[in-house]
């Protein structure tokens, strides 16, 4: 079965005459992930918190296949969303936790063991969860999101409180989520958290939708994507002619239009010795442009745990 | 609906909150006990010792401080899950928010019935143990039976306003607080000073069904227990009705 096109048309909210999120529409279809861009406070948690019913869009309306969330039977099996680390109750183990959530969705007896080996939180099942690191707990928000095993996975800053290893983990979760053909939508504050696995980015500034674009559109209107300086040009340019990157090459460097992690991967599994690789940031820049605040958006970033 | 009420009832029973407060409320009725059945030769007792009625007090002033344990399980219903955010996650399973604020109140009846139990189990074996002991009435009657299942109804009434003042309400400690002051302050303050007011509290509702008068020293100040069971029942249908009108709108952020 196909899994479900999510669809934002017209979507606003105002909080008495704050207008936190202003018409705002957009897709995310099947078999992509979709990323929710902007800065702190620029609408992302209003808008999937009206997608999935918990706030009342003041206008507009949010579906999955034209139906609304509460219009949805059944719905954390259409639908799994991660929300907030902290949606848990300290004193419950995370397995009695997700024996809540299955126990009401009517979910086989098995769903939450099941979600919990998947997430690697098997061994911590029984502990409480008060116990948990923040990354655990995030991870354990995914097991509940992932408990009914929707076709649509909605996540809210999942990154939130994850260590490198983790979030290198999460994000080829997500993609693997995608390419099981999966609705992917997720939302985050920094473009260079999801440029290795979103399809699709919608930048959203102060509550409205100013750009909606693949992300390959992105990256190449952005131009460079890292430089590297490597003792043997000519192996590393017959890689990234295999591989379709385009470059340039300068006196010392090669200029590549490809992130930087993806240009030290092949040099790594090929052997080839790189003195110097540096991500350009062509692309977050990119992005502050878009929003038109570099500034201010690039603080919240760098300051985050 | 039935996998809902089982939920919630699973909710409560896995926070260890919940066997606490049950712990220290059969506790406190136990000391009640003890210090409330009248010595032998006791004059100034409000419920003498060889009052046939004897029994029936003491179970009904244990399930009035049991009353006090079910409304405030029945507050953390929805407070609790505001506090640690686990709403979202409960209205992310069932969004016609209608039927979670259902499952809570069966679930809370349900429980407030075993609290019942739980009262009864604990209370009354030491109580006629103590009255026999003392040569008093250990009588159980048909005011005796007439207070325990009239307890089954009270406790049911009492859980389910505070399930719906803690879905109006939603601030956890706001909301306890409020019910533990007033249950236990206010309306014995107004209950003795204002009657005429006080009769038609929940608080003195209660009493007047539970035929509490004489043990509390308002005989003549109640309602009539068929004028009391009514407006009982119209304090929970108001405040069940504020949330059901409530529930639907608030924006869970």
């Amino acid at each position: 079965m196909m899994a479900p096109t999510v669809e934002l048309s017209g979507l606003t909210k105002a909080f008495g005459a704050f207008v936190a999120v202003d018409d705002v529409s957009a897709v995310a279809s099947p078999g992509q992930v979709t990323a929710l861009l902007g800065p702190n406070g620029a609408g992302k948690t209003t808008t999937l918190r009206m997608l999935l019913g918990l706030v009342e869009p003041s206008r507009g309306t949010a579906t999955f296949d034209r139906q609304r969330y509460d219009e949805l039977s059944e719905p954390v099996r259409h639908v799994g969303a991660l929300l907030e680390a902290s949606g848990c109750h300290p004193g419950r183990t995370a397995l009695a936790h997700l024996r809540t959530l299955a126990t009401a969705a009517r979910l086989p007896r098995q769903a939450p063991e099941q979600v919990l080996e998947e997430t690697g939180l098997s061994g911590d099942a029984r502990r409480r969860v008060g116990e948990y690191s923040l990354g655990m707990r995030q991870r354990l928000g995914l097991a509940a999101a992932m408990l009914g095993d929707p076709s649509v996975v909605v996540l809210d800053e999942p990154t939130n409180g994850l260590d490198p290893p983790g979030v290198r983990w999460l994000r080829g979760y997500v993609r693997r989520l995608a390419d099981d053909g999966r609705t992917v939508l997720l939302s985050s504050h920094a473009l260079s958290e999801v440029e290795l696995t979103a399809d699709h980015v919608l930048v959203l500034s102060q509550g409205r939708l100013v750009r909606s674009a693949r992300l390959d559109e992105l990256r190449a209107e952005a131009g460079i994507g890292s430089r590297a300086r490597t003792p043997e040009p000519e192996r590393l340019c017959a890689l990234l002619d295999a591989a379709g990157h385009a470059y340039r090459r300068t006196e010392e460097e090669l200029v590549v239009d490809a992130p930087s992690e993806q240009v030290g991967e092949l040099a790594a599994v090929h052997g080839i010795v790189l003195h110097a690789l540096a991500a350009t940031g062509g692309l977050e820049q990119a992005f502050f442009h878009i929003i038109g605040q570099s500034d201010a958006a690039a603080q919240p970033a760098e300051v985050r745990s | 609906m039935t996998p809902l009420v089982h939920a919630e009832v699973l909710k409560l029973r896995t926070t260890r909150s919940t066997g606490w407060l049950l712990l220290a409320t059969l506790a406190t009725e136990a000391l009640m006990v003890a210090f409330s059945i009248p010595k032998r030769g006791a004059q100034d007792a409000l419920v003498p010792l060889d009052d046939p009625g004897l029994l029936a007090a003491t179970i009904g002033t244990s399930l009035l401080i049991s009353q006090v344990l079910v409304t405030v399980f029945g507050v953390m219903a929805f407070t609790q899950e505001y506090r640690y955010g686990t709403i979202t996650s409960t209205y992310l399973v069932e969004p016609r928010r209608p039927r979670i604020l259902l499952a809570k109140l069966v679930a809370a009846t349900l429980v407030s019935a075993v609290v019942v139990v739980a009262t009864l189990v604990l209370v009354l074996p030491p109580s006629i143990i103590l009255v026999q002991s003392r040569d008093g009435a250990a009588t159980l009657g048909a005011q005796f039976w007439q207070v325990v299942g009239v307890g089954f109804v009270v406790l049911a009434a009492s859980a389910a306003i505070g399930v719906a003042l803690g879905a109006v309400v939603r601030h956890q400690i706001a909301a306890v607080v409020g019910v533990l002051v007033w249950m236990t302050a206010v309306e014995h303050v107004i209950l003795p000073a204002l009657p005429a007011l006080g009769r038609w509290l929940p608080g003195g509702a209660t009493l007047s069904v539970l035929q509490q008068g004489q043990a509390n020293g308002l005989d003549g100040d109640l309602l009539p227990p068929a004028v009391g069971g009514p407006v009982l029942l119209g304090y929970v249908a108001m405040a069940i009705a504020l949330a059901v009108v409530v529930t639907p709108k608030r924006d869970v952020v």
